[in-house]
């Protein structure tokens, strides 16, 4: 599943020379969906909730490296739970998503996200990033900053708050998630392999379809 | 989810198809499209009759008719209100073209069980004054449930809480519950020790177990019969005449749900009341806004009048909404809420809101909406049980029909561990809301309530002798259609996608690129061939 996922033979003419897998988590309604959307395109506005698990891929220029990031997106709802904890498996970077102006959202973190974590990812070196979302709605918080990083440092997790609705900080919440990816050797080796495996694989895919329509 | 692949891929492979190698040598049937005799002529070793083209699609471009017309659905009447041959045209009409948009309102409570088809203009009176009712008395039930919650939340601020939580987890017992919310708010405790006081103390529970549920229906029956009278003198029964009506079918009562609550609510089950009266909350205010131009009275709602009946239900965060937004919103919450306290083994799952929203929008009157709501449900509900037997019987099926049809694809998703068709999860979940336009998807429902209603009713066995003989209406239909629109992106998935993760984009991705009748035909051509197969008989 983990390895799969990350291929894309379908953009051929992208190349890149790292690929990860990151995992969006948290309460309904933190605003997962918008953070993604907002950081793949431009666009700003209220979104249907998941339903089941979605992912989308972008692709970057961090500290020098192309990379491939294929964030997926989960449905916050306990129902889902089951559904979505397959797809912890193999993730590089684990953001765990809270709203700043309802607090049971930041409780649920610790109380539930922070232990589905550590039952479901497969990889101990994974990076988690706590990321305090809606701070546009200032006049709303109330969960803290100061909570916030007190939270992360109990998580061993980066911390940002962020706005998908204003863009602030968004684009940074993934960039950093990427770069303490990319410090950590044995996530910086799997990145790599399934770039390299995915080269082949395109080439094999190439082959193949040139080649007749039966395989 | 990994569970759910396992045992899927287990159980669809051990069932052989003899007819697996056919279609092979039909790899572009799907793009040839003289549609309807394709399947007939590009699949000869499938099944039996070569005649089989002779049965055309209702929705074939040549064949394809109207929408049901006003005028249409006003001569089906006879003097005394009551359907023509028990509605057999009826849903013949709307099977084969859907409704217009102008008659919705009144067609959709038989199509979707709220009259019965047989049933004459008073006797819909009737009905529809005790269904009012009902739907009054649960919801003033959610309002002093939210009430209490409220209550409840000021007392977390203000710091002294967790004590009555921990009475709610440590006894299901619902006195204890009770007892120690007197000795909380004295002033909240309502004269009638009844359902809610009941359900509140169970919902609000933590670590609720199969009981709580158990214990709710039950409680739900006893109230139904007698408590509320004092306050409602005029709802002395709530279940009197529907008992009758819909003896068959155990969803529309709840006091037959106590078995089946059993084995849905085992799996783990943390969720209560109060999170699914947030949830709902949440996506009511982020509910896809595509109906509003198909609604222009709604639409037009004023101001004050939005505001008002959002302050009502105790919506929250929508001040960014236009008024029409923010009505439709507060009509989804009070229904949906008074859905959770209906039917409390499902209560609210995310997607439930897509599947009501358009109900809404048609609907004016909340009572009905929310019996339409609850007749679409009876089957819908299983895409929302916490144990996905539902859903996993669902990906099944469309995983038999493709199969059956194209070993070639079915081969392909095997190699990329995909064949328990995840993919479509979304698809069958929400019923293609969020692949379809909104007046497509009325369309599609409409068509698919109509062979339900068919099948309710046994009016195929008699009336459509054709039909039954080679394309007989299916609870399923929905299944057919999300396999068909697999089916058309065959090539595309054998030639280009290399994992279940690139099939899985792409099918989230359809929205915008389907064409309903299209979808509808290619689905009867695949129940022409397969339904025998993939269905256990009547």
């Amino acid at each position: 599943m983990a390895s799969t996922g990350l291929s894309s033979s379908n953009s051929s003419s992208s190349s890149y020379d790292l690929s990860f897998k990151i995992l969006l988590i948290g309460d309904s309604g933190v605003g997962k969906s918008s953070l993604l959307v907002t950081f793949i395109s431009n666009s700003v506005e209220d979104l249907s909730p998941t339903i089941g698990v979605d992912f989308k891929i972008k692709l970057l220029t961090v500290g020098g490296k192309k990379l491939k990031l294929t964030i997926w997106d989960t449905a916050g709802q306990e129902r889902f739970r089951t559904l979505t904890s397959s797809y912890y498996r193999g993730a590089q970077g684990i953001v765990l998503v809270y709203d700043v102006t309802r607090r049971e959202t930041f409780t649920d973190l610790s109380d539930i996200w922070a232990k589905e974590v550590e039952l479901y990812s497969t990889n101990q070196d994974c990076v988690k990033m706590l990321v305090g979302n809606k701070v546009d709605k200032e006049s709303e918080r109330v969960v803290s900053k100061e909570e916030g990083m007190t939270l992360a440092e109990e998580l061993g997790s980066l911390f940002l708050e962020c706005s998908a609705r204003t863009r602030e900080n968004v684009e940074q919440c993934f960039e950093e998630l990427a770069l303490k990816i990319m410090e950590v050797p044995s996530l910086l080796e799997e990145g790599s392999a399934v770039g390299k495996r995915n080269i082949l694989k395109q080439k094999q895919v190439h082959h193949t379809s040139g080649g007749g329509c039966c395989s | 989810m990994k569970a759910l692949r396992r045992s899927q891929t287990s159980s669809s492979s051990n069932s052989n198809s003899p007819s697996s190698s056919s279609s092979s040598s039909s790899s572009s049937w799907i793009y040839l499209r003289s549609v309807l005799f394709v399947v007939a002529s590009s699949s000869p070793a499938s099944c039996s009759s070569s005649d089989r083209g002779r049965l055309k699609s209702p929705w074939s471009r040549r064949k394809r008719k109207h929408a049901l017309s006003p005028q249409q659905w006003r001569s089906m009447f006879t003097p005394d209100g009551k359907l023509r041959d028990r509605g057999a045209k009826f849903l013949k009409k709307v099977r084969s073209g859907g409704v217009d948009p102008r008659i919705r309102v009144e067609v959709w409570p038989f199509l979707l069980g709220v009259y019965d088809l047989s049933s004459t203009q008073e006797e819909r009176n009737i009905i529809r004054t005790e269904k009012r009712k009902e739907y009054e008395k649960l919801r003033k039930q959610c309002r002093r449930v939210l009430k209490h919650n409220d209550e409840i939340f000021k007392l977390s601020e203000a710091g002294g809480t967790s004590s009555f939580l921990l009475v709610g987890c440590n006894s299901p017992n619902s006195e204890d519950a009770v007892s120690a919310r007197e000795s909380l708010s004295s002033e909240e405790r309502s004269p009638s020790i009844n359902y809610s006081e009941h359900l509140t103390a169970s919902m609000l529970d933590g670590n609720a177990d199969s009981k709580r549920f158990t214990d709710a229906s039950v409680i739900y029956d006893s109230d139904s019969s007698d408590s509320d009278s004092s306050e409602d003198p005029e709802v002395s029964q709530t279940f009197p005449s529907t008992e009758s009506r819909e003896e068959n079918d155990p969803r529309m009562s709840p006091k037959d749900e106590s078995s089946p609550s059993k084995t849905e609510v085992q799996s783990r089950n943390i969720e209560d009341f109060a999170s699914w009266q947030r949830i709902i909350r949440l996506d009511a205010v982020r509910a896809n806004g595509e109906w509003i131009s198909y609604s222009p009275t709604q639409a037009a709602v004023p101001d004050e009048r939005a505001r008002r009946s959002a302050e009502t239900v105790g919506l929250k965060d929508y001040d960014h909404l236009e008024p029409s937004r923010i009505f439709h919103a507060a009509r989804l919450v009070a229904i949906l809420e008074a859905y959770a306290f209906y039917d409390p083994e499902i209560g609210y799952c995310q997607g439930m809101s897509d599947l009501l929203s358009p109900i809404v929008a048609v609907m004016t009157e909340d009572h009905e909406a929310f019996w339409c709501f609850v007749g679409f449900m009876r089957k819908a509900r299983h895409n929302f049980r916490l144990d996905e037997v539902g859903i996993r019987r669902q990906l099944n099926i469309v995983s038999k029909i493709i199969k059956f049809k194209d070993s070639h694809l079915y081969r392909h998703l095997e190699k990329l561990q995909a064949e328990d068709c995840f993919f479509v999860y979304r698809m069958v979940v929400v019923l293609f809301r969020r692949e379809l336009t909104f007046e497509q998807t009325l369309c599609l429902w409409e068509v698919m309530w109509a062979d339900q209603a068919a099948i309710r009713a046994g009016i195929w066995k008699s009336a459509w002798s054709r039909i039954r003989l080679r394309a007989p209406p299916t609870e399923d239909l929905l299944l057919y259609a999300i396999a068909a629109s697999v089916l058309q992106r065959r090539k595309q998935i054998i030639e280009k996608y290399s994992s279940m993760d690139e099939i899985l984009r792409e099918c989230n991705s359809m929205a915008g690129h389907l064409d309903v009748w299209k979808l509808l035909n290619d689905a009867h051509d695949l129940v022409v061939t397969l339904h025998d197969k993939i269905e256990t008989p009547f």
